[in-house]
């Protein structure tokens, strides 16, 4: 066998990888185990007890809170994923032409922004629209969250389209198919596993969101992240470890569903 | 006599871009595609004929001119309000679906009932002898079984019309050559108009009815495959299809039809020149290397020009023979085939007369 170049073959490869490994895990797996901790302290190992667990689903403002959180990350994630679609179509379905790229920069924009400015900026917009509407409730989180979800919708599905042979839609109309039958029996089933990327990123990015909904959130709509800022500036106790160690579950949960629908679909 | 038509391209026009950067891919192209014909648009890529095939298909729209089917004016109408149905060159099969499901689609697009879609899929299956396959996934077969379920999805909804853009591009020799006799086949059991698009003259000239060849968005000559052969009417034409001679000269007197044209190069010869050509100035005298051949001086045959013998190649069922011309110049090319048991008559070097009838030779425009 010849031998190839590698990068694994380079000096150092096997320590460099594992201190990365170390930095990017550690601080999870510490995280978890103190989780099954049965002390009061994070700090001193007692025992192994479900105890955290139970405190975290007995107290109903973290039931509150991860059920809002879901409410928005479910109909953000949608309506982005809806809008990032169409957004998709329009800006690959086309001739290139002047200002195209301008378009690229706008739809993707919350990615380029920093999101501190987004959130002043919705804090003031949304403020007016109180005063005038006297409209006090979640939609405007909903909103916010839709907003910068987009483009990480956006980007997986113009991927997914780009590599995807636009001569099966000319197919298509050429075998009778009108633009929606094309769209709804060919375009759209080669297109769900970029859609469905999307939809899950957007989702993930939603529920982890803290800055943009902690400036837009009113009185007692919190999420699950401003609920735990909000705790851990007071007292830190293993139930933080415990609610953490659940939101990590779900991510896992999120990304196992993806891969299996995935992989059926190729 | 528009009713033997199946299509009718009238003074056709498609320009891209605009302004300064604006070109005529199709420039005033006018043809007559007869029913049940086997048409091919020929041409070296880029010279149009794909667009064309875009046109009539629906893909893209003309800047002027109309296509006619049906006696009905169908430039601006939708690809998939037209009767036609597309062979692509990538073959474009849907890879979420079987077999079957892509050759029912159209139908299915139709709204006909599910059985009569069946029964037409199984008799398609049959007609480019796939049955077995029909459950399987597009991904999951050869090259070529791709192309006939490609051809299969396009004939099922028996469209007026089958546009293939070089369908056989993507094969192998031998199985293009399969594929080529497949076509034929179909073509004379379905009974349903084929317009053809290859660069490939070979192709073009074993296969069609009638062939257009195109250069530069324009149509040069339609005519059938030995009449685009003996008989170009165009310098491009009689360069692109086969090789030729090209001689370039002056016409000195005609007749009876009969050009003696007076070359740098070859001296006096005569050729043929074409019915409706009005002598005047330089033109050029084209020669297939096939019909000439070659002669010792000593043969005292009725040589129409001479020169010297510079290279013999062997090709197995043929032999070709280079010759500079009396200028020193030019080089003139013949093709003689072999015969068993035939001993070289002609070595390199030897001074060689060229003979050839003056039906052979034609007078074109330059």
């Amino acid at each position: 066998m010849a031998r190839r170049f590698s990068v694994q073959r380079q000096r150092g490869f096997t320590t460099i990888a594992i201190t990365c490994f170390f930095a990017l895990y550690l601080p999870i797996v510490v995280l978890v185990f103190y989780a099954f901790n049965s002390a009061d302290s994070l700090s001193s190992f007692q025992g192994v007890s479900l105890r955290w667990f139970a405190r975290a689903f007995e107290n109903q403002q973290v039931v509150d809170a991860s059920l809002r959180s879901l409410q928005i990350a479910a109909v953000a994630a949608t309506v982005a994923t809806v809008a990032a679609t169409m957004a998709a179509l329009a800006t690959t379905r086309t001739e290139p032409y002047r200002g195209l790229t301008l378009k690229y920069a706008f739809i993707n924009q919350p990615l380029m922004v920093p999101e501190i400015v987004t959130a002043v900026a919705l804090l003031i917009f949304f403020a007016r629209i109180k005063i005038w509407t006297g409209y006090t409730g979640l939609g405007y989180l909903i909103a916010a969250h839709t907003a910068f979800c987009v483009p990480f919708a956006y980007l997986p599905i113009r991927a997914r389209l780009e590599n995807m042979d636009s001569t099966l839609e000319k197919a298509a109309a050429d075998l009778y198919a009108t633009p929606w039958k094309a769209f709804r029996y060919v375009t759209l089933p080669l297109l769900w596993p970029g859609i469905l990327a999307g939809f899950m990123l957007a989702f993930v990015i939603s529920l982890d969101d803290v800055v943009i909904t902690e400036f837009v959130k009113s009185a007692g709509q919190d999420t699950l992240p401003t609920y735990m800022l909000g705790q851990i500036r007071r007292t830190i106790t293993p139930e933080m470890n415990a609610i953490s160690a659940l939101f990590l579950l779900m991510s896992i949960c999120v990304v196992i569903v993806f891969f299996v629908v995935n992989r059926k679909r190729v | 006599m528009a009713e033997s038509n199946a299509v009718e391209i009238r003074d056709v026009v498609k320009v891209f871009g605009f302004g300064e950067f604006a070109f005529s891919a199709v420039d005033h192209a006018s043809i007559s595609i007869r029913k049940n014909e086997f048409f091919t648009l020929l041409g070296p890529s880029g010279c149009g004929k794909t667009t064309l095939l875009r046109l009539i298909a629906g893909f893209e729209f003309p800047t002027s001119g109309e296509i006619i089917l049906n006696g009905e004016d169908i430039a601006a109408m939708p690809p998939f309000k037209r009767p036609i149905n597309t062979v692509f060159q990538s073959y474009a099969l849907f890879p979420h679906m079987t077999v079957a499901d892509n050759i029912g689609f159209g139908l299915t697009m139709l709204g006909r009932p599910k059985q009569e879609v069946r029964d037409r899929v199984a008799a398609m299956l049959k007609l480019v002898r796939m049955e077995k396959l029909a459950d399987r996934r597009t991904s999951q077969i050869s090259g070529g079984q791709q192309q006939r379920v490609a051809l299969a999805r396009a004939l099922a909804p028996q469209p007026k019309v089958l546009l293939l853009d070089e369908p056989l591009s993507a094969l192998d020799y031998k199985l293009r050559k399969d594929m080529q006799i497949e076509l034929k086949r179909l073509q004379a059991e379905t009974g349903i108009t084929f317009i053809f698009v290859t660069h490939d003259q070979e192709e073009a000239l074993t296969m069609s009815d009638r062939i257009a060849v195109m250069s530069a968005g324009k149509i040069l000559q339609v005519d059938t495959p030995r009449a685009i052969y003996d008989a170009p009417t165009d310098r491009f034409v009689a360069d692109f299809i086969g090789e030729t001679n090209f001689l370039r000269g002056r016409i000195g007197s005609v007749s009876g039809g009969i050009a003696q044209v007076e070359t740098p190069m070859a001296g006096r010869i005569s050729a043929t020149l074409p019915p409706d050509f009005v002598p005047d100035g330089e033109v050029t005298v084209v020669l297939r290397p096939e019909h000439a051949c070659l002669w010792l001086p000593n043969d005292s045959a009725p040589c129409q020009t001479t020169g010297t013998l510079e290279n013999i190649v062997y090709f197995g069922t043929d032999t070709h023979y280079h010759v500079r011309l009396q200028d020193g110049e030019t080089q003139f090319m013949l093709r003689e085939q072999n015969k068993p048991l035939q001993r070289q008559r002609f070595s390199v070097g030897d001074q060689v007369g060229i003979m050839f009838e003056e039906n052979a030779a034609r007078v074109l425009r330059n």
